[in-house]
């Protein structure tokens, strides 16, 4: 490994809600069981019937803002008692930062307000309202004090670890010295349309990278990381153990939907996170992989991750257990990355039983210990973005 | 730079309107309002016709092909060519409430023809990064992408973020932008909620008095590079804080507010504006847009580059202690654009005229 410019971005707190847990000991304990539990979508009325996977956050009233904006909110608790941060104390002013990404949050997509709309052109401004005071970076950085750079991110299926990249790139640049960052989405009618209009949601529960997989389950969730700059973190005696140690981006010019079919703005951005963390593929101990169980991502996303690290990889897809969390995939998934380095082990990819010929690595099916120190989290998305993370544990 | 603007397409169009000043906007469509119509500063259907530029984007939304088309004439004018673009050039798109009209569309689809019946091609191009999905098509960008939504400081996060990347090596160019549309629930949206003046004139120094303001929609590009690139080029530079707007020149200098009658609570605009600075705004031109940060910068960048100075179109309640601006050829080297929050938070956009001018 060589040299890295920037200084090391310390991850000194991790926050998790979905449907495998609500914080990281249920998500470890659900990992640990192989258990999954995908249902019917219960949270609006919807003929479409296909399992999803919904967390256990209760409805809410309208003061506390929208689900994915509570999902985020617990998601925080959790990340910054880890990090021994008080909120009241330690997180106001200018050198504190926030980076959030979603997709559901960013769209005025209330549709009783819009069938009252439609109908006379006088439907009640409270959606609109809402809206305006919930968006996902601003408003948390309002409630925490937080002065510093502020950014929701809207990159679709990989909001959520651009974020991350995008806060880690602010410490580097020295834009700040502590940043939430992470990404939440909740469980919503118009991607839940959206994608069945697509033909990508799974009539049963999701198989990534197998042969017979059917396409996606939608989920819910948050994913908060906090990200500190060393010198920072140990000034105040932050003990964690993990890092971000690179961030890669870089996007197909090719399809709105589709991904390049040769995988090369996926392998852009892994050879550019790679790069920026100073290692070699031979450093990665594993992959987790976006693996959304569609046709078309698995197979140019496993073709590029063979080529990239040959096919004895160990690789998983997280999404068996939470579904595709949109906005949050990258940020969940970028949390049990870390997981998975701190505990020495990485779950089995939940759903795949058997090898898809045109792929050419084999997911894990078991629990499996892990010995190396750093790991891989891999995003695409509409638009043809591709996001990559290092995920460090020190010695 | 490029430029889609109510009065047009392109830095020519741009510059037209600023010596023009004050023109009535358009009425459109809105629903629920009597006489169900609307002021709006809409960019008109002729200035977004370009086969060439469009051929990637010939089935996306109004929102998208106003960004394609300034993002194109921002590389066009900077040099970049689809075929040179590549992996290190990345895009940065800062818009604050995205393709929602598009949005709307998709769920007119779950009305009318129930949640099985929905387009897919509506439903991919609701997506707020399909703007820099289209403009990384059309321009051959394999670089990073990234798209920020944020109702106040979008563009000076995307501003503040090419910045790292051009320093850190990341990229040799960035194309960064915004663009906002004013669909016909958002024109009705804003004829409720934001009182467009009787007259159509976008008072920006009233400062908080009721004056309201005309919703606006348009996109402005920039290509910026690393210091030290063209010599004929301007210098960006962003700050955020109270002082992000202090040190002005009064001799050289230009404030530029970004106050457009959005908010009831522009009154520290008025505390911004410095004794014996010239000040300006030119929301009466691109209309009141969460936009308005990043149209400010081409105006910034077009005084800079003409050497001309621009008087703000509706200048009524202009503060006394500053300095009013007349069009002509008073020379600017450097302006100052400052956007305030609700909050009263501050950021700026800073353009000087690079060393060889």
């Amino acid at each position: 490994m060589s040299a890295r410019p920037g200084g090391r971005v310390r991850l000194s707190g991790i926050g998790l809600v979905s449907a495998a847990g609500e914080d990281t000991a249920g998500t470890l304990a659900s990992f640990r069981a192989g258990r999954r539990d995908p249902g019917p979508v219960t949270l609006f009325e919807t003929p479409l019937a296909c399992p999803v996977f919904e967390t256990g956050l209760p409805q809410g009233s309208a003061a506390e803002g929208s689900r994915t904006l509570r999902l985020a909110r617990r998601a925080l608790v959790e990340a910054l008692a880890e990090a021994g941060l008080d909120p009241r104390r330690d997180l106001q002013g200018p050198r504190v930062g926030v980076c959030l990404g979603t997709t559901v949050a960013s769209q005025l997509n209330d549709l009783p307000f819009y069938t009252a709309f439609r109908a006379d052109g006088r439907a009640p401004m409270e959606a609109v309202d809402r809206f305006l005071k919930g968006n996902l970076a601003e408003q948390l950085a309002r409630e925490l004090g937080a002065e510093g750079p502020c950014a929701t991110i809207a990159n679709a299926c990989s909001s959520g670890a651009d974020a991350i990249g995008t806060a880690w790139s602010w410490i580097r640049s020295g834009a700040c010295d502590l940043a939430v960052a992470g990404g939440a989405d909740e469980m919503n009618l118009v991607p839940l349309c959206g994608f069945h209009s697509l033909g990508v949601v799974s009539p049963e529960p999701c198989a990534p990278f197998d042969r017979d997989r059917r396409g996606l389950n939608l989920g819910e969730g948050a994913g908060i990381l906090i990200l500190e700059r060393e010198e920072a973190a140990a000034r105040r005696d932050a003990v964690s153990g993990l890092f971000v140690a690179g961030y890669g981006g870089a996007c197909d010019a090719h399809h709105l939907t589709a991904p390049r079919p040769d995988g090369s703005g996926l392998e852009s951005a892994v050879r550019e996170a790679l790069r920026e963390a100073g290692a070699e593929p031979s450093d990665i101990a594993f992959v987790n992989a976006h693996g959304t169980a569609t046709r078309d991502n698995d197979r140019v996303e496993g073709q590029a991750l063979a080529r990239l690290f040959g096919p004895d990889v160990r690789v998983l897809s997280t999404k068996g257990y939470v579904g595709h969390t949109l906005g949050a995939a990258g940020a969940l998934e970028a949390g049990f990355t870390a997981l998975a380095l701190r505990e020495g082990w990485v779950p089995a990819s939940a759903g795949f039983r058997t090898p898809d010929p045109e792929i050419p690595l084999v997911p894990v099916t078991d629990i499996t210990r892990i010995e190396g120190r750093m790991a891989l989290s891999t995003s695409l998305a509409f638009g043809g973005v591709n996001a990559a993370l290092v995920l460090e544990r020190a010695p | 730079m490029g430029l889609v603007v109510p009065r047009g397409r392109g830095v020519d169009a741009l510059g037209r309107a600023l010596e023009e000043g004050w023109r009535a906007p358009a009425s459109v469509e809105a629903q629920g309002l009597p006489g169900g119509q609307t002021p709006v500063y809409r960019v008109p259907a002729e200035a977004m016709v370009d086969p060439r530029a469009l051929r990637a984007a010939r089935r996306a939304d109004r929102l998208t092909r106003m960004a394609v088309l300034a993002a194109w004439d921002a590389a066009a004018e900077g040099g970049l060519t689809a075929e040179g673009a590549g992996a290190r050039v990345g895009v940065i798109f800062a818009t604050a409430l995205g393709p929602h009209a598009t949005t709307f569309a998709f769920l007119d689809g779950i009305l009318d023809y129930g949640q099985a019946g929905v387009s897919p091609t509506q439903f991919s191009h609701a997506v707020h990064n399909a703007a820099a999905a289209y403009i990384a098509l059309a321009l051959g960008i394999r670089g990073p992408a990234l798209t920020f939504t944020q109702f106040h400081f979008g563009f000076h996060e995307a501003v503040r973020m090419a910045g790292a990347w051009l320093a850190g090596g990341r990229c040799e160019a960035v194309l960064v932008g915004a663009a906002e549309e004013c669909g016909t629930v958002q024109a009705s949206i804003a004829a409720r909620r934001l009182a467009p003046p009787a007259d159509g004139r976008i008072r920006p120094f009233a400062f908080g008095r009721p004056a309201g303001t005309v919703p606006g929609e348009g996109a402005a590009f920039f290509l910026l590079t690393p210091d030290g690139g063209a010599s004929d080029a301007a210098r960006i530079e962003v700050a955020f804080g109270a002082e992000s707007a202090a040190g002005i020149d009064a001799e050289t200098g230009l404030l530029i507010l970004d106050a457009g009658g959005l908010s009831s609570e522009e009154a520290a605009y008025a505390d911004a504006a410095q004794a014996g600075v010239p000040v300006a705004s030119y929301a009466p031109v691109f209309g009141g847009t969460l936009g308005l940060s990043a149209f400010h910068a081409s105006a910034a960048a077009l005084t800079l580059r003409r050497e001309r100075s621009f008087a703000t179109p509706v200048p009524d309640h202009a503060p006394e202690r500053a300095l009013r601006v007349e069009t002509g050829g008073r020379p600017v080297r450097e302006a100052v654009c400052l956007r305030l929050d609700c909050a009263g938070r501050a950021a700026a956009l800073r353009l000087r005229c690079s060393r060889g001018r």
